[in-house]
């Protein structure tokens, strides 16, 4: 049996997927959060369930690519038992999207998630209405303290039998007419799994692929057309505004008729929330969250870092004693110590304290206020504030980051947000910046590196704007309340991220590393390095033995770091290299090339033709800010 | 005209009209925001900036361009 999870976004679809099938998707307080679909399949009892966590969805009329593929899904008719998972606390709203899924005629079940919060906000509904109304069966579940989760699957199965189907809630007559009229005229071939009355529905409010795909049938187009424009005229407004207004006052009277409003209770987190979004305190505040985790991530690294760091190189030291110096097992043997303390002590140590800052700041809610502060800035650089999402994952990772420009409403936003993300430090990066830069040099040269990355992206932005300009649409995007998040979510979420480090990267970084000790011992890795030699030794003034780790950074970013240590030799680069040359390595290594991943989300998303452009424009930016780096330092230490 | 960017801090007001095309309007009303509604302005505009507003007890934030859109009338 499929079960498939419909709700607007936020509504803890991904939350309760996640209490069903194990962990298996990554949830945040942010509308939208989930941009693609997870299938996971659960057995309960003797009996397997198939379920699908869709992207969150206000309405059937998709505005976002995130949207359309949620539509998509439902329409295609896969799903035997639709879950509509609710926010209880903005029920009167979310009815909306139940009555049009009402429509679609697929057994249902209602699931009111957050009922505390409901209560919180003085809401009392009548579960037993609800469900008669409907007739379908309403549960309700807090979907974080994973409490009423075991009465999903038996109220599907009890939909599924009895072919619970939800009840259509009708609008006022005379629309429902118009309604009928065209559900007679709408030839019985035109995407015949889908109900009559839903097409009807969306025809009449000027849904934009339906109507593309009606125009086939010119004297049916014409027809609609005239009802609405009939209806236009005797309504005075648009016939999509029409329905969106009796679907609205449906749904406020059905919220009536099932909900009790008290007082809500006010908060000490209403206190906070609105000295977060303060317009005086607001920046101050976005200015002191941020550096605290970076001051955090660099501090905790630090700790963790120096003791493994140490235990390695002795142990590396001590390997001339047992195998035959420069023999062919110990080039190996020492290649894979040295991928494998690479990935623990220098990568592990920062990449823990950062993503379990990155899941406190989503689980609690901040980045939905981080986008109502900066959508001033935002729209300077030609975007407004929903691109906060996509950049701050980006700081995680490029390849989540790219893909969740899928919020973004135009394909205008998503390729400019996506071209500046790719140029936002992710993990991988920030493990070079402080394993080189904060090592060697200091923190506050660190966090100077993050400034001007962030001045730069947005000099980029300005720049794009002007060559690729359009209004905006403008930031249109719900602020849901702040939450507390669970010890639970925080630590399974950091380990779902490290996963992806440790199963994917960590195992690339030793075989990476046991690749360039191989090619030490064969000698070839000097012919490679000769090749590079015009660009890193003439151009960017490093030392030669750079240039074949500058080639295996474009597999992973660390990588270029790692292998730096091998290729010098040495776990204390500044014995080596001076500071100018730390920072001209690092400044290239943040801004040249997307990594592979990345360059393959990229292809996947926007097409092979805007991914090379955008590969191209990292290079020629790294080599330009590289070499003025160099020039600029050597200037000033002169 | 009032428009939600001339509307001061913690003020309730009823939505009038909603020009703009027809994209702003459906996303306006995905999100519950339709004429004849009361609003809350929870965060006025400031500096150009957007407004945050309360309706039908949840936080919607609208960029100044979009909250220009929306014609509105104080209450109370």
């Amino acid at each position: 049996m499929k079960i498939a999870f419909i709700g607007q976004p936020n509504a803890g679809k991904s939350t309760i997927f996640n209490g069903l099938a194990g962990y298996k998707t990554v949830t945040a307080n942010f509308p939208g959060q989930t941009v693609h679909y997870t299938v996971s399949k659960v057995t309960v009892g003797n009996e397997t369930f198939e379920i699908v966590d869709l992207p969150g969805i206000y309405s059937l009329t998709a505005i976002d690519k995130a949207e359309l593929e949620s539509r998509k899904y439902i329409l295609s008719g896969y799903a035997d038992v639709v879950i509509n998972v609710i926010d209880a606390s903005t029920l009167s709203r979310s009815l909306e999207l139940t009555l049009q899924l009402a429509e679609l005629q697929v057994p249902m079940v209602i699931c009111l998630n957050m009922i505390d919060e409901a209560h919180r906000k003085g809401l009392e509904i009548n579960t037993e209405k609800l469900s008669q109304i409907f007739g379908v069966p309403v549960i309700e579940t807090i979907a974080n303290k994973g409490i009423g989760l075991d009465k999903i699957f038996t109220s599907a199965r009890e939909a599924f039998n009895k072919k619970l189907i939800p009840q259509v809630q009708s609008f006022h007559k005379d629309i429902e007419e118009k309604i009928e009229e065209i559900e007679k005229i709408i030839p019985s071939d035109f995407i015949n799994r889908i109900p009559r009355r839903y097409i009807a529905v969306k025809l009449l409010e000027g849904d934009s692929e339906l109507t593309e795909r009606i125009k086939n049938y010119s004297e049916i187009y014409s027809k609609i057309k005239e009802i609405r424009e009939e209806i236009k005229i005797t309504h005075g407004r648009h016939a999509d505004t029409v329905i969106s207004s009796e679907r609205h006052a449906l749904t406020m009277n059905l919220f009536e008729e099932v909900t009790k409003v008290g007082e809500p209770i006010k908060s000490f987190r209403d206190k906070i929330d609105n000295l977060l979004t303060n317009r005086y305190f607001g920046y101050p505040l976005l200015f002191i969250i941020l550096f605290g985790i970076f001051f955090m991530v660099f501090e905790i690294g630090k700790i963790i870092e120096n003791p493994l760091i140490d235990i390695f190189d002795s142990f590396i030291r001590k390997l001339p004693n047992i195998i035959e110096e420069n023999s062919l097992p110990f080039c190996l043997l020492k290649g894979l110590l040295e991928g494998f303390s690479g990935g623990l002590g220098i990568a592990i140590p920062y990449l823990i304290p950062f993503f379990i800052g990155l899941t406190i700041l989503e689980d609690i809610g901040y980045l939905p206020r981080m986008a109502f502060l900066i959508d001033t800035v935002m729209h300077r650089i030609g975007l407004h504030g929903k691109s906060v999402l996509p950049f701050i994952i980006s700081y995680g990772c490029n390849v989540p980051g790219i893909m969740t420009t899928r919020i973004l409403e135009s394909p205008r936003d998503r390729f400019i947000t996506a071209t500046l993300s790719v140029f936002i430090p992710c993990a991988a990066r920030t493990t070079i910046i402080f394993g080189i830069v904060g090592a060697y040099i200091g923190g506050l040269a660190a966090a100077n590196l993050y400034i001007f990355n962030i001045i730069f992206i947005m000099f980029l932005g300005i720049l794009m704007k002007k060559f690729i300009p359009e209004i905006t649409p403008g930031l249109i995007m719900e602020i849901p309340p702040l939450r507390i998040p669970t010890l639970k979510n925080v630590f399974i979420k950091t380990w779902l991220r490290l996963k992806d480090f440790i199963l994917v990267a960590w195992p690339l970084l030793v075989v990476s590393s046991i690749i360039l000790s191989f090619l030490e011992y064969l000698k070839l890795d000097s012919y490679l390095n000769t090749l590079m030699s015009p660009l890193v030794n003439w151009f960017l003034g490093l030392p030669e033995q750079v240039g074949i780790t500058l080639i295996f950074g474009i597999l992973r970013k660390e990588l270029s770091m790692i292998m730096l240590f091998q290729a010098m030799h040495t776990t204390q680069l500044n014995t080596v290299m001076t500071n100018i040359q730390l920072i001209v390595f690092t400044i290239f290594t943040i801004f040249y090339m997307p990594c592979v991943g990345t360059i393959g989300v990229l292809i996947k998303e926007f097409g092979t033709r805007k991914t090379v452009l955008i590969t191209f424009l990292t290079i020629i930016i790294a080599l330009l800010l590289a070499g003025l780096s160099r020039v600029i330092l050597s200037f000033i230490n002169d | 005209m009032k428009t939600l960017v001339n509307v001061g801090n913690g003020k309730k007001v009823k939505i009038v009209k909603i020009s703009g095309g027809r994209g702003v309007r459906q996303h306006l009303q995905c999100l519950g925001i339709h004429v004849g509604d009361i609003v809350t302005l929870k965060k006025s505009s400031f500096l150009g900036g957007p407004v945050l507003l309360e309706i039908n007890g949840y936080d919607v934030a609208l960029g100044k361009g979009v909250a220009s859109k929306i014609e509105v009338e104080e209450v109370e």
